[in-house]
């Protein structure tokens, strides 16, 4: 059993980057607006829809349909901000979580009913199968998958860090009030991390497709992920959302081969749970304030 | 004609009205000080003029501009910023990023040139430049405003809007805070200033209203300011010569 | 403002709120009668009953979210967990072990408000998003399990056959009368839920979804409150699964899954979490819409998911709140209520120590805001603590009233040591409190909030309805709002809400009454009005600790006053002394020392 330490170990960093990329998308939000979106995961199954419909039906080749989709999905992120977050932005927490898990539900259904509940097939990025090195087989779609993510983490830190617009949105992200006292257009920065959000989910949706397949199901599956992720990297917070991604993917796949399959998800439903009650503000949490 | 003229301001929280027909102007080049006990409606004037207020009637013009309806953001690139109280500097950022995000409201200005009024920001604030690289949450009250005063600045604003800079501060670095909102001044920006801290206030200003409960009780200069009974009283109450006398006759009904 | 002679002088006529066991009951047995007439017209079997007896048993379900989300504010996403928990208590205990229908309901009732309590265990650290995330969490196990424990729940397959109760001469093998069941549950289930609202625990759980640090400075004890609401709710959920299984005779995983809960949470929202009647709207609404949305075929749920969204932006009270919203008026009242003395711990000017405060030190980070404060409250006097913006004055009062855990230093109530004692248990000792920044349950009336002060724990008459709306409203006589009790309290002026605050701690017959900034806002005529009340509490000999700027009032009441600066004491002593010391005087003024006086 040991000798499957390291491919294990491979395979699950793989999957934990979808997570990790869902998740970064899913923290964004909750920095930006406030808002825990339900319809994160939704975001990816999208994102593979998408893909679906321009290689396979209009027959675009890969490297056009990759930069399209990231667009489609940024605009799309917009739309569903103007639908499920701006009408409700002054009413607190509850009514906007609500209304993402009617828009999880909407998403799902409007896919479902055009595409049924047959998956569909992507290929996968590359057309060679991997390679072999020191023993463990480097599957093409997950050595992609966790090359992609690392550039996508990189690309984002250099946008926050070195670039204005970055500045702007970590300032409004830390106090909407003042940014806009500054002259900061605050719609705009939200608008722009939900579309920023969407993206990231639509490319994790599209890197995981070829594992996974296409399903509508897809969504819900890689939301509860994305929500586990964050409380264990620590609620908010963003390297801990990409850390606590990995982590889940990692002790998901040892789970699922040392456990037991079919409660594979369910470990990391325990392992949410754990975190919850007994290290609420997770691995990199910031103290929670005391405020009266 | 003043720089800023308002008249008859009404402003309302929930079922509170705050602010009830407040009347005042600001010339250019002054520094005018907005004095008054908590709950007086200063800094919801402030609040106002910068488009944090949503429910407001009555007249609020800028430079021949009514402000009412715009947005904060539209106001700042008119030409005034906003220093609020608390200070408001972004915990996340270092210093350098905090005054440099000053220069949002100036559209078209490349990145080079405002690092560059950044660094000639550190100049005009000396102490800041060795918190260059610094976050936010680990400053000092008085660091805190330095850089919520740079941060205002660097907007370049015709009009400065200061809540309670001295609030919380102990008594070497307020003046050290007034130091520089004097040399503000010397710049040629034009300064409304809300204040607890009247002695001071009054000290560097041209002129100063006293409000009392959303309204103009009154105004003037300086030293009539400081020499009006009513002034002293609505600041101080019984400091002011009072006795304990009142509670001690309360005391004796049953 | 009224004194409470004339108060106590006009007859006052009031709906009394649960002051009467009994209430409903007779329009309870009307529907159960009527239900029972009904049913007896139903089809002993088919579409229709199936139709009606989902309704009535999910409806059950939908009251247990009411109680959790309406009147608690905690959102649950896994009331279909506890659905099943129920469902497949039954399932289970009545097929495989043979059980009697009923021991089998117990037992997954049982079940799932065990869950429930554990649930509700879990808010001790979490609110929001948290809390929903586990309830996710919480419901994705109980499906998985569902569908994975084959042993014990016959996995996918689900369980066949399920028998139904049996009950010499009531025929419940029968579909109607099986409905007739279910239908006579769901009413007192609606009664019950009903009821609760206007009971000391539905108040409190109101008053925790309003605000939950003013809840627990009225002496609630905000953590058990929630642990009763997920328990109940758990209960109502495992009842109505329970009968569920019955009803249909065969139960698997995916009826309890995730969107089953959301279809429950649906249903509560479109009809109004706020009431169980509106529960039963939204049900019945939800499980007839497939009915009439048959012809959307495939697109059905999509348009589901787009009503919740539409539901929420566009009915945020749901169905029943748009009707009783269109309706609510302050309505006239009957019934008498006699006045009760308000404040029946009268105490003389005693000199005895009332609160004891030594060497308090509260320290934020690097900030001290409070640095070794000694103050000492005595019996009957009305005790000023005063200080610049920013002197620490506000963070003395939550260190004193539990909110914030001091660094340093020992408080004492009565000679007791309260230093470690949580909120609610301060409040229970007899101390009370108003807010700067007000803090009234914007979603209750004006007596509602103010009878939550009374039922504090520790209060004489706390375990007497009657005698809670007696003192609630000599309370509100006492600032001059009783006309106003019927009144949603958000409707209410800022400084009428101030005077609701205020009646809130009166009604609770505090020892020591701590008012944070009480003349903060309020207008001249209202400060006056402020000074006068203040000066009539002192006249009943009630030991006051405020906190304020304004020097007028302070002066006009204080019978000692403390000064703050910096978070140290800079002052202590009579007001003459204090007032006249030139360190307050520049303090204030911010004058240097010498010029002070000039």
């Amino acid at each position: 059993m040991l000798e499957l330490v390291p491919q294990l170990l491979f395979t699950g960093l793989g999957i934990g980057a979808i997570y990790a990329l869902v998740a970064l998308g899913f923290v964004l939000l909750i920095r930006a607006a406030n808002v825990v979106n339900f319809a994160q995961g939704e975001f990816s199954m999208l994102g593979a829809y998408m893909m679906v419909v321009l290689l396979s039906i209009l027959g675009l080749p890969y490297f056009v349909a990759i930069p399209l989709a990231v667009v489609g999905m940024a605009a799309f992120g917009i739309l569903f901000a103007g639908a499920t977050y701006w009408p409700l932005r002054h009413r607190g927490q509850l009514p906007v979580i609500i209304s993402t898990i009617g828009a999880s539900i909407f998403l799902s259904n409007i896919v479902l009913a055009t595409y049924g509940p047959s998956p569909e097939v992507l290929p996968g990025l590359f057309d060679s199968p991997g390679l072999e090195i020191g023993g463990v087989f480097m599957d093409s779609q997950y050595l992609a998958i966790i090359v992609i993510t690392a550039l996508l983490v990189l690309l984002q830190f250099l946008i926050f860090e070195k670039t204005l617009l970055g500045k702007k949105l970590q300032a409004t992200s830390q106090d909407k009030e003042m940014a806009s006292l500054l002259g900061i257009p605050v719609a705009v920065m939200v608008l722009i991390t939900f579309g920023y959000s969407a993206a990231l989910g639509g490319i994790a949706g599209v890197l995981v497709a070829p594992i996974l397949f296409v399903s509508v199901g897809m969504g819900a599956l890689i939301s509860l992920k994305a929500f586990a992720a964050n409380i264990i990297g620590g609620f908010g917070n963003i390297p801990g959302a990409i850390l606590g991604g990995l982590a889940l993917g990692v002790v998901e796949t040892f789970g699922a081969a040392f456990i037991s399959v079919p409660y594979k998800d369910a470990i990391a439903f325990a392992l949410l749970l754990l975190f919850l009650l007994i290290r609420p503000q997770g691995l990199f949490g910031e103290k929670i304030s005391e405020k009266a | 004609m003043p720089l800023l003229e308002i008249a008859d301001l009404r402003a309302r929280y929930g079922a509170a009205d705050v602010l009830k027909g407040l009347s005042l102007t600001v010339a250019e080049g002054e520094i005018v000080a907005l004095l008054g006990s908590n709950g007086a409606g200063k800094s919801t004037t402030l609040r106002s003029i910068s488009g944090l207020v949503p429910n407001l009637s009555g007249s609020l013009v800028f430079d021949g501009r009514s402000l009412i309806g715009l947005k904060p953001e539209a106001i700042v690139r008119l030409g005034i910023a906003h220093v609020p109280e608390g200070r408001r500097v972004f915990p996340g950022l270092t210093v350098r990023e905090n005054i440099l995000l000053g220069g949002s409201n100036r559209r078209g200005v490349p990145r080079r040139q405002l690092e560059r009024e950044t660094d000639d920001m550190f100049n005009f604030f000396p102490d800041l430049r060795r918190l260059e690289h610094a976050l936010g949450w680990t400053l000092s009250g008085g660091q805190l405003q330095m850089v919520a005063v740079a941060r205002g600045m660097m907007a370049k604003p015709r009009m400065l809007l200061l809540d309670e800079p001295s609030l919380g501060l102990a008594p070497l670095i307020v003046q050290q805070v007034f130091r520089i909102i004097a040399s503000i001044r010397e710049l040629g920006t034009t300064v409304l200033l809300v204040e607890q801290n009247a002695h001071m206030a009054l000290s560097v200003a041209d002129r100063g209203y006293v409000l009392e409960t959303g309204s103009l009780l009154v105004s003037g200069k300086p030293d009539e300011l400081w020499s009006n009974p009513e002034v002293r009283a609505a600041y101080l109450g019984g400091l002011a010569g009072g006795t304990g006398a009142t509670a001690e006759a309360e005391r004796a009904q049953p | 403002m009224s004194s409470t002679a004339e108060a106590a002088a006009a007859p006052a006529t009031l709906s009394v709120p649960s002051a009467r066991a009994w209430r409903g009951l007779p329009s309870l047995a009307l529907a159960i009668v009527a239900v029972l007439v009904a049913s007896s017209f139903a089809p002993t079997s088919g579409y229709i009953l199936n139709m009606v007896m989902q309704a009535a048993t999910y409806a059950i379900g939908v009251a247990g979210l009411v109680v959790v989300l309406g009147y608690c504010g905690q959102i649950s996403l896994a009331q279909a967990a506890f659905f099943g928990l129920g469902a497949y208590g039954v399932g289970i205990g009545a097929t495989d072990y043979g059980l009697p229908f009923l021991v089998a309901l117990l037992i997954g009732v049982g079940v799932a408000t065990g869950f429930g309590i554990a649930l509700g265990l879990a808010s001790l650290r979490l609110g929001g998003h948290y809390l929903a995330m586990v309830t996710i969490s919480f419901q994705q196990i109980v499906t998985l399990v569902l569908t994975n424990w084959i042993g014990l729940t016959h996995g996918p397959d689900g369980i066949k056959s399920i028998p139904r109760p049996s009950f010499p001469g009531l025929h419940l093998d029968r579909g109607d009368h099986y409905l007739a069941l279910c239908l006579v549950v769901l009413m007192v289930v609606t009664w019950y839920a009903w009821r609760l609202k206007t009971s000391r625990l539905g108040r409190a759980m109101q008053a925790v979804r309003d605000n939950e640090i003013a809840a627990s400075t009225c002496g609630i004890d905000v953590f058990r409150t929630k642990v009763l609401a997920f328990g109940i709710s758990a209960l109502l959920g495992g009842l109505g699964g329970g009968l569920f299984a019955g009803a249909f005779a065969y139960i698997s995983p995916d009826q309890f899954a995730f969107g089953e809960s959301i279809v429950l949470l649906t249903m509560a929202l479109l009809g109004g979490v706020q009431s169980p009647f509106g529960a039963l709207l939204g049900t019945t609404l939800l499980v007839l819409l497939p009915e009439w949305l048959r012809f959307l075929k495939n697109i059905y749920l999509a348009v589901y998911g787009a009503a919740v969204i539409l539901i929420m932006v566009f009915l945020p009270d749901g169905l029943w709140g748009l009707v009783t919203n269109r309706l609510r008026r302050a309505t006239p009242i009957e019934g008498t209520v006699p006045p009760l003395p308000l404040l029946s711990q009268r105490a003389s000017a005693s000199g005895e120590p009332a609160l004891e405060i030594a060497g308090l030190a509260k320290h934020f980070g690097g900030l001290k805001a409070l640095d070794g404060v000694d103050l000492t409250v005595r019996r009957g006097a009305v005790h000023a603590l005063i200080g610049p913006n920013g002197s620490g004055k506000t963070t003395f009062i939550n260190v004193a009233t539990g909110l914030y855990r001091p660094t340093a230093g020992r408080i004492r109530l009565a000679g007791q040591d309260l230093t470690a004692a949580a909120p609610h248990e301060r409040t229970r000792r007899g101390l009370a409190r108003t807010f700067q920044n007000i803090r009234v349950f914007r979603g209750m009336t004006v007596l509602e909030n103010v009878m939550i002060g009374a039922e504090r724990p520790g209060n004489d008459i706390a375990e007497q309805p009657a005698a809670v709306v007696g003192r609630a409203l000599a309370a509100l006589d006492f600032v001059g709002l009783r006309g106003d009790a019927n009144r949603l309290v958000g409707t209410l002026s800022y400084g009428h809400q101030r005077y609701v605050e205020i009646a809130r701690a009166l009604a609770g017959n505090p020892h020591v009454l701590l008012l944070d900034e009480p003349a903060a806002g309020l207008n001249m005529t209202e400060k006056g009005e402020l000074g006068a009340l203040l000066r009539r509490l002192k006249g009943h000999g009630l030991t006051i600790l405020i906190v304020d700027h304004d020097m007028n009032l302070v002066e006009q009441v204080a019978d000692h006053i403390t000064v703050l600066n910096f978070g140290r004491r800079i002052a202590d002593g009579s007001p003459r002394d204090v007032l006249s010391d030139p360190d307050v005087i520049a303090a204030y003024l911010g004058e240097p020392r010498e010029n002070a006086l000039a």
